[in-house]
């Protein structure tokens, strides 16, 4: 069951999600996502990842909300007729409907947090627990098998970031493959 | 009833989240805000796996002997994901601030007519 700390952090993610959602000023919707990434990073930290939280809080309430912010500066906050978006009838037909599919599979799940049916594969799972201290010499777990375990894994998420700022600084420099 | 529902809160919220961050996707005119969208759908799927670590009454996967922890794989996977879909927002928006220079607008039916018109 639910604790009361976890209650307000799911109904203080579920409205920012909204109000993000319905509000059309642009510059609001950024600074409400950058409070719904801070209420998803508790929200992972109440769940247990505290790992996960910090990631979160620095990259999605930290770096994200900064990417918005500088976009938003070099390009344009547009019309304030309104301050609320339309509502978009088909579009909200569909997501309706995907949301009761969503939903009626959600009482197939197992308890949230069930001790007695905790991991997905219990075997796997506790070799990592037992051994991670051993082989890498690292406590916590999460540390061992991003660095460690899954080290190549990591390597390739750094390719990743590293394409990503050539793919961004080709974009925004213009004349790069015309020589204007 | 109700109660299936309560005791499965996390995966109300992901399915919540991710039908919120599809219609923002799909309904919202501005391009800076569809990315944001993307970005909300995300994090519902993150939510997804750090629920399938969860264990109630555990503690968070640094070892310190016996005892019951939360998994630390699915928790690695979202760390990776995390950082992934921050190299994809930068990458997005740096096409949209082109898109802006190029078109003078960030409205997704004007950029339709403006393009239409060339």
């Amino acid at each position: 069951m639910i604790s009361a700390f976890g209650a307000v952090l799911f109904v203080f993610i579920l409205v920012t999600a909204l109000a993000a959602a319905v509000l059309r000023d642009i510059l609001a919707v950024i600074i409400i996502s950058g409070a719904y990434s801070l209420g998803m990073a508790l929200f992972y930290a109440f769940l247990l990842a505290p790992d996960v939280a910090m990631t979160e809080a620095a990259i999605g309430a930290g770096v994200t909300t900064l990417l918005l912010l500088l976009t938003v500066t070099r390009t344009v906050r547009q019309d304030h007729n309104r301050a609320i978006e339309r509502p978009n009838v088909p579009a909200l037909l569909v997501c309706g409907g995907f949301l009761i599919v969503l939903l009626m599979t959600v009482a197939e799940f197992p308890v949230v947090g069930d001790p007695a049916i905790a991991w997905d594969n219990p075997a796997i799972t506790q070799y990592y627990i037992d051994n991670a201290y051993k082989d890498t010499g690292v406590k916590n777990a999460v540390t061992a098998v991003l660095a460690g375990y899954r080290g190549f894994d990591t390597f390739g998420e750094a390719m990743v970031v590293f394409l990503a700022g050539m793919a961004a600084l080709l974009v925004l420099k213009r004349g790069v493959f015309t020589n204007e | 009833m109700i109660e299936a529902y309560a005791n499965r809160y996390t995966y109300v919220l992901v399915a919540a989240l991710v039908a919120i961050g599809l219609y923002i996707l799909i309904a919202s005119q501005n391009l800076v805000k569809k990315i944001i969208g993307l970005s909300i759908f995300q994090t519902g799927i993150f939510l997804f796996f750090i629920t399938a670590a969860f264990v109630e009454g555990g503690s968070s996967p640094v070892i310190d002997g016996e005892g019951l922890y939360a998994s630390p794989l699915p928790q690695v996977i979202v760390l990776t994901a995390i950082v992934v879909g921050v190299a994809l927002t930068a990458v997005a928006l740096a096409l949209i601030v082109r898109i802006y220079s190029e078109y003078g607008t960030l409205d997704e039916e004007t950029l339709r007519e403006v393009r239409a018109d060339e």
